[in-house]
């Protein structure tokens, strides 16, 4: 039986949908077989970051509605051999079409066809949330080092710390690391301890998640780039390896730096 | 067989104190009192206790008595005494006297509240909230907002490792820790908020608070 994850923030814009796109891309490409699901009714957007907008038929409103049948509804990517399957969100409806008791229930039942079940979650703490949270067994909080989706994060952690799941892991999104290093930013270790939560994985700002995005291709594709072997990093880590954080200002560095450390020694 | 006399006056230390019966019936007591009162005539205005006994009296029957007593124009009433108190009085000062222990992080969006004072085993988060009867210690980060003597009691004190809250308040007092006030935390750590005379929020070390504030201190004995 597989494990859901629920991936969400409180503050919008983050990266949650970003996030939930490239970790279940990057699980597929470990073999597993993972289904993502969509909870932003009214407001979908991983279908598009997915690149499977137009295959979309039926949606998660049409499952619990009992319109048609779970499979039915699940869109296939076809980049992956039956390992990655998209079950998409309504974007006709409201949040208020669908109860965390039936989310409850088919999540569960996802859960005995695929190793990972993804849930993208809202922004927000109201029904969007709580039906996203309703099935999921583990939490990942993203965050970027802004003072206003720390916050948010400490709040939804204290959501998810009244509900029967494991502790919540971090993922901090977006390190712009000149920033951080010259101390403008919260750095990743003033984040964690002020939410005292477990890092999970650090992914530095980089354009192409963007244009990756804009062509439905998550940048996990891409693998020479650093935010897709953060992204990579994150899924070993979510499958039990344990991998040590990635440097970030390694890339930073040019031939000439590396020279002058080289001396300095 | 002489009767007891229900009402009399009593000089002690602390001034005149009416001695009021306990044992007859209320309403006997009254016109006792209003007797004992038009015979005794002072020249100039004086202050009296008053002391019930065991006698328990309801609020409307404590304001009647006191009406009676003051009525009789030279007379101010500047205390009541009672040996007694109703149940619900006395549970209310166990919680208040008790202490009760959170251990965890008050995240944002949390209150934590307790009766008595709060003991915080862990941060206070932006956003948080914290509030108690008595005084409030927290062992960690406190930077949300913290509410000590939500009762009205003046002489409670909010102390923490880091007091770095965005609020304070000490029962209807409230500091807003601005970055201009720098005068009140010079360095956040180790310290502690008491209410001073003048009823502003002040900021000391937590080791003053043994001068500040010692009735704090329960510990009976030690060498």
């Amino acid at each position: 039986m597989g494990e859901a994850i629920v991936i969400t923030s409180g503050k919008g814009g983050v990266g949650k949908t970003t996030t939930t796109a490239n970790l279940g891309t990057a699980l597929a490409l470990q073999g597993k077989r993972v289904c993502l699901i969509d909870t932003d009714i009214g407001l979908r957007n991983l279908d598009v970051i997915l690149g499977l907008e137009n295959r979309i038929i039926y949606d998660l409103v049409d499952t619990v509605e009992g319109r048609c049948k779970v499979h039915q509804a699940l869109v296939k990517d076809k980049r992956f051999e039956d390992l990655l399957f998209l079950l998409p969100a309504a974007q006709t409806a409201d949040k208020h079409a669908v109860n965390p008791q039936q989310m409850k229930e088919l999540v569960t039942g996802l859960k005995q066809q695929f190793d990972y079940v993804l849930i993208d979650c809202p922004a927000g703490i109201e029904q969007g949330y709580r039906n996203a949270v309703a099935g999921a067994d583990r939490a990942i909080v993203v965050t970027t080092p802004e003072i206003s989706a720390v916050r948010d994060a400490d709040r939804i952690i204290g959501l998810l710390e009244q509900e029967e799941m494991e502790a919540p892991k971090l993922i901090i999104n977006r390190i712009r690391p000149h920033l951080m290093s010259r101390g403008e930013t919260m750095d990743v270790n003033e984040i964690t301890t002020h939410l005292s939560l477990d890092l999970i994985g650090i992914i530095p700002d980089d354009d192409r998640v963007i244009t990756s995005s804009n062509k439905g291709e998550p940048i996990v594709m891409e693998p020479d780039t650093q935010a897709a072997k953060a992204y990579r990093n994150i899924v070993r880590r979510v499958m039990g390896e344990s991998v040590p954080l990635m440097s970030l200002d390694r890339e930073k560095q040019g031939v000439f730096a590396k020279f002058k450390a080289l001396f300095a020694k | 067989m002489t009767t007891k006399q229900l009402v009399y006056m009593k000089g002690t230390k602390e001034g005149l104190v009416l001695m009021l019966d306990d044992q007859c019936g209320y309403s006997e007591l009254v016109s006792a009192l209003k007797g004992k009162l038009m015979e005794d005539r002072f020249d100039e205005q004086i202050e009296v206790q008053i002391s019930t006994g065991n006698r328990f009296c309801d609020g409307e029957q404590m304001k009647e008595l006191l009406n009676v007593v003051q009525e009789s124009l030279h007379v101010r009433v500047s205390k009541v005494k009672s040996d007694v108190i109703t149940i619900e009085e006395s549970n209310q000062r166990i919680l208040e006297s008790q202490s009760s222990t959170y251990v965890g992080i008050v995240r944002s969006g949390q209150k934590i509240k307790s009766e008595g004072d709060l003991v915080v085993i862990g941060d206070v988060n932006p956003n948080a909230r914290v509030e108690a009867g008595g005084s409030i210690f927290v062992l960690g980060r406190l930077k949300g907002i913290a509410h000590a003597g939500v009762n009205g009691n003046r002489d409670t004190v909010i102390g923490a490792s880091w007091l770095e809250a965005t609020h304070l308040m000490i029962a209807d007092v409230m500091e807003i820790m601005t970055n201009e006030k720098k005068e009140l935390s010079e360095t956040p750590e180790m310290e502690c908020a008491y209410l001073l005379a003048d009823g502003n929020i002040a900021i000391k070390r937590l080791q003053e608070l043994r001068v500040i504030r010692p009735n704090l201190s329960t510990f009976k004995g030690g060498s």
